[in-house]
């Protein structure tokens, strides 16, 4: 779209405005059309966040920088969907005097509506996000944003003035904002992009981001979260627990955000909608223009271009091997093992089969050994996956965590629980802090839930009057004395280490793997058909060799053979890769006696 | 004109369309029209008249009734006009489209205008029929020819007739609403007439009316002689199954008015048909600015329960086991049972019901019958006196390791309607707290919960039952027969309902089979408790290349291909789960004359299969405890069908499930036939024969060896002697319990190791 060029960031709602008269002022009753439509607003800035690099530029938004932020600017918003409420509709376009106006992408027009007057009416989409649970520290230097303080440091006074000026200069606001206000804003940003492109700022990002693995997120409302407004796509383009991208305009309205003493209507309070509860002044609204589900791999500082060669991948692996050999004090059975642990996921569901996870269980901890294994191994974990939680299993924690989301049908949202949990999760449980001792009702339905996940990689959400199962995909690890049998594993792993784990990884190899790990898992599988025939004539052979082989460890063994190929970086498995599961198998079995 | 472009009101409320006043006359030439619509008030007016007058029934037609001139809705307005109670007219929209799909159209589209007009009619008709009728009354649409999905209200629906599905998850209380206000001058008392609310705004007089008095601002509310509507607002949620994967439910709040209050409950289905309408926020009386969101609502017209019975109450006692809460909640809309019932109809149901159950489980196909039945379950009776016999069907699996005995367990927890997965290692059976114990040597923990309190009216399937403590165990002779738990706590014995299903599995203590052994023998559980399982099955592992290869091939074309194209005619497991809980909840068959005669004839010929012409003693082949299973069987079969009557049919095939399960673990690998004996006391006929044929050796060989008094003998000594004289092979076990026997006739005294004879 070529046009005059607006300040795209510091003031999106010009852009879209003018779009938008651009648009209406064209062929027959075409606001009509608009409804549920673009017209031409989400391109314009896709282009220029995507095409143009415009995505670096656009500040983004936190706990800490909220505030600061100046209103009706273009902000990101990486976060988890934790509640979806519903539609929201407004008015979207209305007839001021001859002209057509639009509310899109913002709370209220700063054009004061005639009343009555022609309108449409729209709708959007409200999504309650939050900061991801479990996101570790290093996904935050993917991509940073410009450092909002340096930015606002000269806006803001600017903005509390024209907030002030009021909606009857609007009509001059909008040719001003392409002239004056435009290079006004555009020059210290423009600065700050140098600044920030030059010196990553790492370390000061680090500083102000809020460990998120404390696990304060689930206490409902005390955390940072973000009620972001999504237009023109389908409810079912996203799912509850999606981590997304959300790019748009971020408002606050301070006549929202006062509470309005005038509500003498009492039947109006059960027609209030949710986002009453949420003020403006802690929860930030967000326009979204422009949006895109987040994978593992967006999280890596830089994709690199490689292809990813089974060469490659090879190299990568045997590195990664190693580390975790040394981190599990020089046990290399343990060590594969937790390799294809690390690159599970959940390929497929059958009735009550699932297919694809492995979750583990590390026998032969203590509490002594846990303080030193554990730690480097959770430590590894967090520096490796991009989301990850460790979850201390005592008496005391089953009996009053709360683990099953909950819909609070009173304030009409959904209260978090630790098992909400964006697909690809990875938990670890530390058993060896369960000593012997009685659970109340709540513990035993949180045992149940951590049962069910486990077999059926499936989390209920009680909605008050029904249960409602959603699918997870989280990668489950236990430490635990002896077998858990609160926790049924798929791989059972006694531990046995030589040595005292001392070693740090560099940050090239960390990223290294991070990439080789988001690869991997991603990789698709495939296999020929007479790959097929031997292995079930393997099976065969298998069963008849041990009678008390079953479905379920058959299957497990096919699993741990699909990931040894790709680990290797092969799209198809190959007998190889079977024999070596059979082998690691049997050193496994030798160990269990 | 678009459809879209229909004027929104911003005020709430008001149902009455000035522009329709004129409408009762309906005398004047000039077509009135309904506002920014081609309707003509005129029109609409006629043929809602017409509709009243003249709709009929078509159900009614062949009836000959002396109110038969008359069409549905005249005898419902005559009804009410009798009773003088209800004050509102209930329409089924169906006939409206049926009559005239016009006026339906009209009235989907613009309902606040034809409505307004419908009330009018209706109460011209009123005065027509009985002038002093005086209440007034309302226009109730419901049955909508589509309703739409709670998700899927848009702004488009704004202003029109919905009929939307739901759950109710919050009430208001009820708000007064005034109707009707009355004002007092505080100077000279005057009453004021009633005045009018219009629009949610009351018009206070300034001027006393009195003639005498005239003063001004002196008029006050009197609250007490104001007349009050009630209200309330109450929020509807999307119901689960028509929430899309990975979504939240919707909620839309829904206005009550008058009658309708209270009419649902939080935790009721209902299918409400109202008006979609919104409303502007107003963010103060001083703003200028206008807010640009709207809220939205429905103005209800009428409410249905779609489900009389609350299966949730009684669910919601259900908190340890989270799956068993689906299947119950499934609630029974009338189209889906007819579904069902269709499915019943079907000539290979039962066999297509077995296919469904586990379908990723090969062959076990009678093991799945049997399953199936115990999931459809019989009748429990209770006669007069006071005695009550179970309906539950209690099912064993034995077998050996690696033969997905677990995953049928698995399965049936699923699609039970309460359903208990519990390990026999890990439960305590009746209590009701839950224990973490450790073990102290490997440090392994285990959760122990009371298990069959909570499976109450379900199926508690107990993975490992060899494993689990002979204490847990004995309090399950209580549960499957008496179907009761009691529990002594602080000196009060609770008797606890436990209304369930056993389904067990066990694993042979020597962790194969051994085929030549008793099942008691193999699994080493008391034959008192085996007893109380109806069917028995053993699944042994035979080393079959097929069943390999296809369980090989099974696994594989789960990981590669996707098996959901490979499975044809199965049921899924949602309407799996609906079909047996239909079933149990409205099936109660009854035996037919010739299934009794035919289960007495059975079962006779059943024992007479033990007096096999050469056997000297008589082998039990049948118990009055199978008779009572076998009742439970065919009546569950029967339920399979949704049939009320048991009939003959049903009962061949429960005595051939009986069959096949005793075939495999009564059979006496001795003889080769079936010997009851072998459940019931764990030793089969021809065991205990081969016992007698012992005692009476050693007996000989004492009065032949030994003198009365004499001195005593080696066991050693004897064992060898009788070793000597018997064809089959003897232990010194053997040989002990036969002078045990003896001991016990007084023929001989056992000092340790030396036998004496006196």
């Amino acid at each position: 779209m070529v046009g005059p060029q607006y300040d795209l960031v510091g003031n999106p709602l010009g852009a879209v405005r003018s779009t938008f008269e651009r648009a209406a002022s064209g062929g027959h009753e075409p606001v009509a059309a608009f409804r549920g439509k673009d017209w031409g607003a989400g391109e314009l800035f896709r282009s220029f966040l995507f095409e143009q690099g415009g995505l670096d530029k656009v500040p983004v938004l936190d706990e800490s920088n909220l505030g600061l932020i100046k209103p009706n600017t273009l902000v990101r918003f990486r976060g988890m969907v934790q509640d979806m409420l519903g539609n929201e509709f407004y008015v979207g376009a209305f007839k001021d005097g001859s002209t057509w106006r639009t509310n899109k992408f913002s709370d209220s027009s700063p054009f004061s509506m005639p009343h009555p007057c022609d309108s449409h009416l729209w709708e959007r989409h409200l999504f309650h996000c939050v900061p991801v649970p479990g996101q570790n520290s290093w996904t935050h230097e993917s991509s940073p944003g410009p450092d909002v303080r340096r930015m606002s440091s000269c806006l803001t006074s600017e903005q509390r003035e024209k907030r002030k000026r009021g909606a009857e200069n609007d009509a001059m606001e909008v040719s001003e904002n392409c002239n004056g206000e435009a290079s006004c804003t555009k020059k210290p940003k423009d600065d700050d992009a140098q600044i920030s492109n030059s010196s990553p700022e790492v370390s000061m990002n680090e500083e102000h981001v809020p460990e998120m693995n404390g696990g304060d997120h689930h206490i409902p409302g005390s955390s940072f979260s973000c009620l972001v407004k999504v237009y023109d796509m389908a409810e079912s383009q996203v799912k509850l627990n999606d981590v997304a991208e959300f790019i748009g305009v971020y408002t606050f309205d301070p006549e929202l955000a006062s509470p309005s003493d005038n509500s003498d209507d009492i039947m109006f309070d059960l027609i209030e909608d949710v986002t009453a509860q949420l003020p403006p002044s802690k929860v930030p609204r967000l326009h979204c223009l422009v949006w895109r589900s987040l994978s593992a791999h967006d999280f890596l500082s830089r994709s690199p271009a490689v292809e990813p060669s089974p060469i490659l991948l090879k190299g990568i692996r045997q590195s990664l091997l190693s580390h975790l050999t040394l981190v599990l004090g020089n046990d290399e059975l343990a060590a594969q093992c937790l390799l294809l642990h690390l690159l599970s996921r959940l390929r497929n569901k059958v009735d009550v089969v699932t297919v694809g996870r492995l979750s583990m269980n590390f026998t032969g901890f203590n509490r002594e050994s846990v303080s030193v294994f554990g730690n480097q191994l959770n430590n590894l974990i967090q520096r490796l996956l991009p989301y990850s939680q460790t979850i201390p299993l005592s008496i005391e924690y089953l009996n009053t965590a709360t683990l099953q989301p909950r819909k609070d049908n009173h304030s009409g949202r959904l209260v978090t629980g630790v098992l909400q949990l964006p697909q690809g999760t990875h938990l670890t449980f530390d058993e060896t802090l369960l000593q012997s001792g009685s659970l109340t009702s709540k513990g035993v339905e949180n045992t149940m839930l951590l049962k069910n996940l486990m077999e059926s990689q499936m989390v209920e959400y009680d909605f008050e009057f029904y249960k409602l199962e959603m699918a997870t995909d989280v990668q489950l690890l236990t430490l635990s004395e002896g077998k858990s049998n609160i926790l049924p594993s798929d791989l059972i792993v006694p531990f046995r280490p030589s040595s005292v784990p001392a070693v740090n990884a560099s940050s090239e190899e960390l990223e290294s793997w991070r990439w080789y790990l988001a690869t991997v898992r991603s990789f698709p599988q495939s296999t020929e058909t007479e790959t097929y025939q031997t292995i079930q004539d393997e099976m065969v052979n298998a069963m008849r060799d041990d009678r008390n082989l079953g479905c379920s460890e058959l299957s497990r063994w096919l699993t741990m053979a699909q990931i040894t190929a790709a680990s290797f970086g092969e799209t198809s498995l190959s007998m190889e890769h079977w024999q070596m599961v059979k082998e690691l198998e049997r050193l496994r079995k030798e160990r269990l006696q | 004109m678009s459809t879209d472009d229909v004027p929104l009101s911003s005020e709430a409320g008001d149902e009455d369309t000035p522009e329709t006043d004129g409408a009762g006359a309906g005398a004047d030439a000039t077509p009135v029209f309904v506002w920014g619509t081609n309707i003509s008030v005129q029109d609409v007016n006629a043929a809602i008249l017409r509709f009243l007058r003249h709709f009929r029934d078509p159900r009614d037609a062949g009836r000959v009734d002396s109110v038969m001139d008359e069409g549905k809705y005249m005898r419902a307005i005559h009804r009410i006009l009798e009773l003088e109670g209800g004050e509102s007219l209930d329409v089924d929209a169906h006939d409206v489209f049926d009559h005239d799909p016009d006026l339906y159209g009209k009235m989907v589209r613009y309902p606040l205008e034809v409505l307004a007009i419908f009330d009018i009619v209706l109460m011209d008709l009123v005065a027509r029929i009985e002038p002093l009728f005086e209440k007034h009354i309302q226009t109730r649409i419901y049955n909508l020819k589509s309703s739409v999905c709670l998700r899927n209200l848009n702004p488009s629906d704004i202003e029109k007739m919905v009929s939307i599905k739901g759950m109710i998850i919050r009430c208001s209380s009820v708000i007064p609403e005034l109707k009707e206000a009355v004002f007092r001058c505080l100077v000279c008392g005057f009453y004021s007439e009633p005045v009018m609310v219009d629009r949610g705004r009351v018009t206070e007089p300034h001027i006393c009316q009195k003639e005498q008095c005239k003063a001004t601002n002196s008029m006050t509310l009197v609250h007490n002689r104001c007349r009050f509507a009630d209200k309330q607002i109450i929020k509807l949620q999307e119901t689960p199954d028509e929430i899309p994967e990975g979504g939240t439910p919707h909620t839309v709040s829904v206005l009550m008015h008058d009658k309708l209050v209270d009419a649902g409950k939080p935790g009721d289905r209902v299918e409400i048909t109202g008006i979609y309408r919104a409303m502007s926020i107003r963010v103060g009386p001083t703003q200028r600015t206008v807010k640009s969101i709207f809220k939205t609502y429905i103005d209800c017209l009428h409410i249905k329960k779609t489900d009389k019975s609350r299966l949730h109450v009684e669910d919601s006692m259900d908190t340890d086991n989270p799956n068993a809460n689906k299947t119950t909640e499934d609630d029974f809309l009338t189209d889906k049972i007819e579904k069902l019932k269709e499915l019943s109809k079907l000539p290979d149901i039962y066999d297509r019901l077995t296919r469904s159950l586990a379908p990723n489980i090969w062959e076990l196909d009678d093991v799945k019958r049997g399953l199936l039945c115990q999931l459809f379950g019989g009748n429990p009776l209770r006669l007069p006196s006071g005695a009550s016999f179970r309906g539950d069907i209690n099912i064993l699996l034995v077998g050996d390791p690696g033969t997905s005995k677990s995953q049928l367990l698995q399965y049936m927890h699923k699609l039970s309607p309460r359903g208990i997965y519990t390990s026999g290692r890990g439960s305590s059976a009746v209590g009701l707290t839950a224990y973490v114990t450790k073990d102290p040597e490997t440090g392994e923990t285990v959760l122990e919960s009371g298990a069959l309190v909570l499976s109450d009216k379900g199926v508690c399937c107990i993975d490992e039952f060899d494993k689990m403590s002979d204490n847990a165990r004995s309090m399950l002779h209580e549960v499957m027969e008496q179907q009761t738990v009691s529990i002594a706590k602080a000196g009060i014995i609770a008797s606890l309902n436990a209304r369930t299903s056993v389904l067990a599995c066990a694993n042979p203590t020597e962790s194969r089979y051994n085929p030549r052994l008793s099942v008691i023998d193999n699994i080493h559980l008391p034959p008192t408790l085996l007893s109380r399982f109806d069917l028995i099955y053993l699944i042994l592992d035979k080393a079959d290349e097929q069943t390999d290869r296809r369980l090989a091939k099974h696994i594989v074309s789960l990981h590669f291909d996707n098996p959901n194209i490979v499975e044809l005619e199965v049921l899924d497991l949602a309407t799996l789960v609906a079909y047996i809980s239909y079933a149990r909840k409205h099936i109660q068959p009854q035996l037919s004359d010739e299934a009794a005669e035919e289960l007495t004839r059975g079962y006779v010929e059943m024992r007479k299969r033990g007096n096999s012409p050469g056997s000297r003693k008589k082998v039990i082949t049948a118990t009055a405890r199978q008779i009572e299973s076998l009742i439970r069987l065919s009546e569950a079969l029967a339920r399979m069908r949704f049939s009320q009557v048991v009939e003959v049919r049903d009962v061949v095939e429960a005595f051939r499930l009986l069959e096949v399960a005793m075939q495999q673990s009564a059979t006496d690998h001795a003889t080769g036939t079936i010997d009851m004996d072998l459940i019931m006391t764990g030793i089969s006929a021809s065991e205990r024969q081969r016992r007698d044929n012992l005692v009476a050796a050693t007996r000989n060989l004492i009065m032949e060896k030994m003198q009365l008094g004499g001195p005593s003998m080696r066991m050693i000594e004897l064992l060898e002697e009788l070793r000597k004289q018997s064809s089959v092979e003897v232990h010194l076990h053997d040989l002990r319990s036969a002078l045990g026997t003896l001991m016990t006739e007084g023929a001989v005294v056992i000092h340790g190791d030396s036998v004496k004879r006196v």
